[in-house]
């Protein structure tokens, strides 16, 4: 420490004159940081280096020049003021400071970047959610509007001119059972069932408009615990005048033509 | 040294301070945009910073242009002046100072074809004055004092400092130059300097 202030001491003024070498500096800059004594003289030296300037015989530059800086800066653009806020003048400052200066404005920009990355995250799964939201909506408004629309068909088909009644009687396997279709060809069937047994897992019950040339399914039945229920089916408009209405039991998701167990049948009759 | 230091800081509060409050005026004036505010600073400086760029460069071409390009970062860079770290008449004269000895040294070196020294100095680098500097640096019958200081001192002393200070040499360049030790070098430009602010310090009051 002694020792190299004893060596060190004597480049204070080189450095107050700002004509020390990189490698120079970098070992005085190291010193000054622990050296009171050389930190003062710095202080002092650089107080009469900076008087050298004023030290120069006084020389008028000629009156045109004074022309010439005003016109080169009115031609230029203004100063901008962002980066001049932004941009420091580092003359003066160490290298390892610098280097150091510039390691904290990454790790800051890098903390900033991470932090919008989470952000960006964040949002993206609020969207997905709204997202997710917006499609629930449009299903239910759609499940509301099909349900709106049958019970207006299942009302329609009350109404019909063409309205044929078919009472259902229960079959073997569920003779309590009780049912009761009214069909319009253009308006489709209400299909109304009491005292059905309950399913067996894996079961659905399935309605058929029997013809003349085939059953034809009308759709699916699930009955409510009490065996019951009531349900509007679309029927196509060009089917043949049914000769019957059936209810079989048939697995899960029906089958193209009936293949169980009756439980229900019946034959139109006049109202 | 207490003493002394406690005559820089506070030493002079009059018409330095006042100049310097005025120049930070024309600086601000300047960052907004108002060449106005250029106009003014170069009514009170350019005289001081084409001569030390004339003095440096000993032409008048060159001097102006430097000048010139002092003004012109001026108004480049008003933004970036920093108070805490010296006058805007010392900021103005480091540039000068800066712009001038790269000048010089890019004419003496490329004509003789030699390769300049790859000691990494950068006048770039150069340290700004000390804030305490700037109120001593203003006033102009302080520039004669420290001439007379300066003209007083022993060849060696002076030659040292100015051949760093004007030319940018460093102390080893220095030594070349004079056919001198690099130990007689260091001391006598630190003797020589140490002479300089003495002659600042006798004419605080």
């Amino acid at each position: 420490m002694s020792a190299a202030h004893d060596e060190l001491k004597h480049d204070a003024a080189a450095y107050a004159l700002g004509v020390l070498d990189a490698a120079e500096r970098t070992a005085f800059e190291a010193h000054l940081a622990t050296c009171a004594e050389c930190t003062a003289d710095v202080r002092q030296l650089r107080l009469a280096a900076g008087a050298l300037a004023h030290a120069v015989p006084q020389v008028s530059p000629p009156p045109s020049l004074r022309a010439r800086i005003m016109g080169q800066v009115s031609f230029a653009a203004p100063p901008a003021a962002a980066s001049a806020v932004v941009v420091h003048d580092r003359r003066g400052l160490p290298a390892w400071l610098q280097i150091a200066a510039m390691l904290v404005v990454g790790a800051g920009i890098f903390v900033y970047a991470q932090r919008m990355q989470a952000r960006v995250s964040n949002l993206e799964a609020q969207l997905q959610q709204a997202q997710a939201q917006v499609a629930t909506a449009d299903r239910q408004t759609a499940e509301l509007r099909t349900v709106a629309f049958r019970a207006q068909s299942a009302m329609g088909v009350f109404a019909a001119p063409d309205v044929a009644r078919i009472d259902l009687a229960g079959q073997a396997v569920a003779q309590a059972a009780r049912a009761r279709a009214l069909w319009s060809r253009q308006r489709g069937m209400v299909f109304t069932v009491a005292n059905l047994p309950a399913l067996p897992p894996g079961r659905v019950y399935q309605v058929w408009v029997v013809t003349a040339q085939a059953p034809v399914s009308a759709g699916l039945l699930t009955p409510d615990a009490s065996g019951g229920g009531s349900v509007y089916f679309e029927t196509p408009v060009d089917i043949l005048p049914p000769v019957a209405v059936a209810v079989t039991l048939e697995p899960a998701g029906g089958v193209p033509a009936p293949t169980g167990e009756r439980y229900l049948i019946g034959t139109p009759s006049a109202l | 040294m207490v003493i002394w230091l406690f005559a820089a800081v506070v030493g002079f509060p009059g018409r330095s301070s006042e100049s310097q409050a005025e120049d930070q005026q024309s600086l601000q004036r300047v960052a907004a945009g108002d060449a106005g505010g250029l106009g003014a600073l170069y009514d009170r400086h350019g005289r001081s910073v084409y001569s030390l760029a004339l003095r440096i460069l000993g032409d008048e071409g060159d001097a102006e242009e430097v000048t010139q390009d002092v003004f012109a970062q001026a108004w480049r860079r008003a933004g970036q002046y920093d108070a805490a770290r010296g006058s805007v008449a010392a900021w103005l004269l480091v540039m000068a100072r800066t712009r001038a000895i790269d000048r010089f040294r890019a004419r003496r070196v490329r004509p003789e074809g030699r390769v300049q020294d790859d000691d990494g100095l950068t006048l770039q680098q150069l340290p700004a004055t000390s804030p305490d500097a700037v109120s001593e640096m203003m006033a102009a019958e302080r520039g004669v004092r420290v001439r007379r200081a300066l003209e007083d001192l022993p060849f060696l002393q002076r030659v040292a400092i100015e051949l760093a200070y004007f030319e940018g040499l460093s102390q080893r360049e220095i030594a070349e130059r004079l056919e001198q030790p690099l130990g007689t070098v260091k001391t006598r430009m630190r003797l020589g300097l140490l002479k300089l602010r003495d002659a600042l310090v006798e004419v605080q009051p």
